[in-house]
């Protein structure tokens, strides 16, 4: 039973991180019905940032909140690059356009940085844990989820309660119709990619305080498991992503404990198996978002 | 597909033989330079990879990334059962199923990795279809994702049978197997050519091609695409596991990463960048991006001061991740977009035919479409509310009411599209209640929709084609006739080579009118084929509905506002408001019924 409690602890605070990754990925795809593989770049940008900023002098208190802004900017750099110029194309456009986003940063580390990892150090209380009882509790979970708890009711409050959010809501549900009531699709979707920027860069900081490292496939892994955890919760919905972030982190944690070790290895590539069975056996993702195509 | 299928094969295949010949050439050229002769080879074993991807990725529109995890599990495949005893007992001793005993010549061994890819195949197609994959479609994005990754995975951590990820499996502590200019790589470059190119133009790649340009107007026209795509999948991954065993046997050896994003990125940006629907597209890809590939490679070893910033490592890469961006933002069909050269050939030596005379009026249905009580309800609002309508074969019926009247679900339900709470459909005495869209359409029943839902990439001829051949199968009793004879029956003669997509709006309405005609219905639904047409245009659609269902035997239900068009082209009208058949009758009875004037004529009456 503890040993259950410790694992569902642990499973949301690395859902938390998922949850926070996911969200950012439904926006988008709110507003321009992209699925943005390159969404990880954000983090890639981030973790050399850090690393740079590591070398330098600063420590993970000033830091934090440079990352945010970083990945805020890389991702408003994104979308004026490459995404602008896909709007309301065919899905296989979009689809390829973020692969090629996603290709092409990758790209550019290896040749102006390294196709190597860079090392940068965690904070020490990283692993630190203290005792409840019987359970021991890391610093490190408690925070991700306190912090992405506060953060979801933030844009929570955000969307529900400001007309940046109203209109963002708006156009994710019926982005034509947005655009005749007068919302202005520019701005929309520039501050989309604004929040889902703010989000990764919040996901990117927790994500690195516990690798620790920098390199040009830095993102992948993060945009992969926000990308899954969108699709399970069925992609046009928030709420929905939020969920699947945090299922995606529990499944996790009971898989990697449960798992005989021989083929713990695999963890990552049966996550990949189960979402793409659950694709097969209920398309519409976990939680259905109703799309009916009129004719 | 007038003519014999055979014969419709001659250019296409002719056209095969020719892009053979050129590609086959610069190989030659190539080869003939040392420094070049394993770049030659390399090519050639990535043209045949890139075609097999311009199979599935091209005919169906299906986005796949797993095509490459095909790719490794057939390498993987070859390698196990290729390389001798001696050199598996020191590398994977311990082998599972005495694998590590088996000896196959290469030969052998090719063909049993392209058989286990197959049946893999199967599994991820079914996979696929369950999922509902379409052009497109995230799901199969997903699944061919999780393919490359699951296949990555067992593959580094399957050390027994694979070796593992650090070292690989390999024939031979001295490097590669040289294949260089040898028969087996030459036949399988002009197999994989020939299979990619004649299979666009079998039923089955065009089925798939209609599906790619709309999946649910495909379906409503009696096409499972389901069939086509895994038709068209089971042949792609055939042809990539043929060209991925050559590459490892090429390689020498086989590790995780010989087969994984890079190789993935390479070949897709090729197939994208040279044009995926085009089979000459995919080979261009194949030469274009090798040159800019080699050509990078040369100039990041460039010393140029003050351009050292560009001339470096990596240069290669970059150039890959911006061919495929660049060319999603600006050409996103790519550099042939669907530019075949025999396509070519065929326009410039065999000039215009001139129109074939209209073929003679095929016997008038005896069925009667026959809709009752049919109630549907979305939430809380009801939009049909036990309606009827019948009609038979011969006769225009009209179906008018006011916007949100239930018009269009009334013949959606009929069609299939939408799935009525209550009530049944009736064509003779087969029940059509129930069945999805695909088994409706085969039973007889043809649509067009309100926003006018063409093949758009496909050329007009194409678009009735396609149609044609579903009927062909599925419509045996009935005698059709000819595109040609449609096509001019709809006025369409001249524009037959056009693309639906270049079509002006009223063309485009006439298109869907002659598609759904080549469907070979015993119903033709139409709706609202007159929105947006002048008064004239609206007149001409009149004569053209009304010989278009003579000359296929065929009843009409029609929906529209444009009341000078149902009362001059109906023989019954029947009047939905609120969901409710109000009213029933000739077109002079119903204008002057007081309960139409009320409900629908109101304001004007």
């Amino acid at each position: 039973m503890t040993e259950l409690i410790q694992q569902i602890i642990d499973g949301l605070g690395r859902g938390g991180i998922y949850a926070l990754l996911a969200l950012g990925i439904a926006v988008i795809f709110g507003v321009m019905h992209l699925i943005n593989f390159a969404h990880g770049e954000l983090i890639t940008v981030s973790a050399y940032s850090s690393y740079w900023l590591f070398s330098i002098g600063l420590d993970w208190w000033l830091i934090a909140p440079i990352i945010v802004v970083v990945a805020l900017v890389t991702a408003v750099i994104i979308e004026f690059v490459a995404f602008r110029w896909v709007r309301g194309a065919p899905d296989f456009t979009m689809l390829m356009t973020s692969f090629g986003v996603h290709f092409l940063v990758q790209a550019l580390f290896v040749m102006y940085v390294s196709a190597n990892f860079r090392q940068f150090p965690r904070p020490e209380w990283i692993f630190a844990t203290f005792r409840v009882g019987q359970l021991n509790l890391e610093i490190y979970d408690l925070t991700v989820i306190v912090i992405t708890l506060l953060t979801l009711l933030a844009t929570y409050l955000l969307l529900q309660r400001t007309m940046f959010g109203i209109s963002l809501r708006a156009a994710a549900e019926d982005f034509d119709t947005a655009r005749l009531m007068g919302i202005r699709s520019n701005r929309v979707i520039r501050s989309a990619f604004v929040l889902s920027g703010v989000l990764a860069g919040i996901a990117a900081v927790f994500w690195l305080m516990r690798s620790g490292q920098a390199g040009p496939t830095a993102g992948l892994s993060p945009m992969l498991k926000g990308v899954l955890a969108a699709l399970i919760g069925g992609l046009g919905s928030l709420s929905g992503a939020v969920l699947g972030g945090f299922v995606l982190g529990l499944v996790e944690v009971l898989l990697i404990s449960r798992l005989p070790s021989s083929i713990a290895g695999l963890t990552d590539g049966i996550v990949f198996l189960l979402i793409a069975l659950l694709f097969v056996f209920r398309p519409q993702g976990l939680i259905s978002v109703k799309h009916v195509e009129r004719v | 597909m007038d003519s014999d299928p055979i014969r419709h094969l001659i250019t296409p295949g002719l056209g095969s033989l020719f892009l053979f010949s050129v590609i086959g050439g610069v190989f030659l050229l190539l080869s003939g330079d040392d420094s070049f002769s394993d770049l030659a080879t390399q090519m050639m074993i990535n043209t045949v990879v890139v075609l097999g991807l311009q199979i599935y990725i091209g005919n169906t529109g299906i986005l796949s990334f797993g095509h490459i995890g095909f790719g490794a599990i057939s390498g993987y495949a070859f390698a196990i059962f290729a390389v001798s005893p001696s050199r598996k007992l020191i590398q994977i001793p311990n082998a599972p199923l005495g694998l590590a005993e088996i000896d196959l010549t290469p030969f052998q061994s090719g063909i049993a990795a392209i058989a286990i890819t197959l049946v893999i195949a199967i599994i991820v197609g079914l996979a696929l279809s369950r999922s509902g994959a379409r052009s497109g479609s995230v799901a199969a994005v997903v699944i061919t994702l999780a393919l490359l990754f699951v296949v990555h995975e067992v593959a580094t951590n399957w050390i027994d049978l694979t070796r593992g990820g650090k070292t690989g499996l390999s024939f031979s502590p001295f490097g590669g197997n040289t294949l260089q200019g040898s028969y087996p790589i030459i036949l399988l470059l002009f197999a994989a050519i020939a299979v990619a190119r004649l299979f666009k133009e079998t039923r089955a790649g065009r089925l798939a091609q209609a599906a790619r340009e709309d999946d649910l107007v495909a379906r409503a026209m009696g096409i499972n695409p389901a069939v086509q795509q895994m038709i068209a999948l089971l042949l792609s991954v055939a042809v990539v596991a043929a060209g991925s065993a050559m590459r490892v046997y090429e390689i020498g050896s086989i590790s995780p990463r010989l087969f994984f994003f890079d190789y993935t990125l390479l070949t897709l940006t090729m197939l994208i960048v040279g044009g995926r629907y085009s089979v000459t597209g995919a080979v261009a890809g194949v030469l274009v991006i090798t040159a800019g590939k080699e050509l990078t490679r040369n100039l990041a070893e460039l010393d140029v001061d003050g351009f050292n910033w560009f001339f470096r490592d990596g240069l290669t890469d970059i150039f890959l991740g911006a061919a495929m961006l660049g060319f999603m933002i600006m050409r996103p069909a790519g550099l042939l977009g669907d530019w075949e050269f025999d396509h070519w050939l065929l326009r410039r030596f065999k000039g215009a035919k001139s129109p074939v005379p209209v073929s003679k009026p095929t016997i008038m249905t005896s069925a009667q479409l026959k809709a009752d009580s049919v109630s549907v309800r979305f939430g809380g609002f009801i939009a049909l509310d036990d309606a009827a309508l019948t009609a038979k074969g011969g006769e225009v019926v009209g179906l008018i009411g006011p916007n949100g009247a239930g018009k269009t679900t009334l013949l959606n339900v009929i069609t299939g599209l939408v799935q009525s709470d209550n009530g049944t459909v009736l064509i003779g005495s087969n029940s059509l209640t129930g069945l999805t869209p695909i088994k409706i359409a085969r039973a007889g029943l043809a649509r067009t929709f309100q926003n006018i839902r063409l093949f758009p990439a496909l050329s007009v001829g194409e678009n009735v084609e396609v149609i044609r051949l579903v009927a062909h199968r599925h419509r045996q009793g009935k005698e059709m006739p000819s595109t040609d004879s449609l096509l001019v029956k709809a006025g369409l003669w001249d524009q037959k080579e056009w693309r639906a997509s270049e079509l002006d709006y009223g063309n485009g309405r006439r298109l869907e009118l002659a598609r759904a005609a080549a469907a070979g219905p015993d119903f033709l639904l139409l709706d609202e084929p007159t929105s947006g047409m002048s008064d004239s245009e609206s007149i001409d659609m009149i004569a053209q509905v009304r010989t278009m269902a003579e000359l296929i035997g065929a009843g009409v239900v029609v929906i529209d506002h444009d009341l000078n068009f149902i009362t001059g082209i109906c023989d019954r009208v029947y009047v939905l408001d609120q969901g409710r058949v109000i009213a029933e009758g000739s077109p002079a009875e119903i204008s002057n019924n007081p309960l139409v004037l009320a409900a629908y004529l109101g304001e004007k009456a």
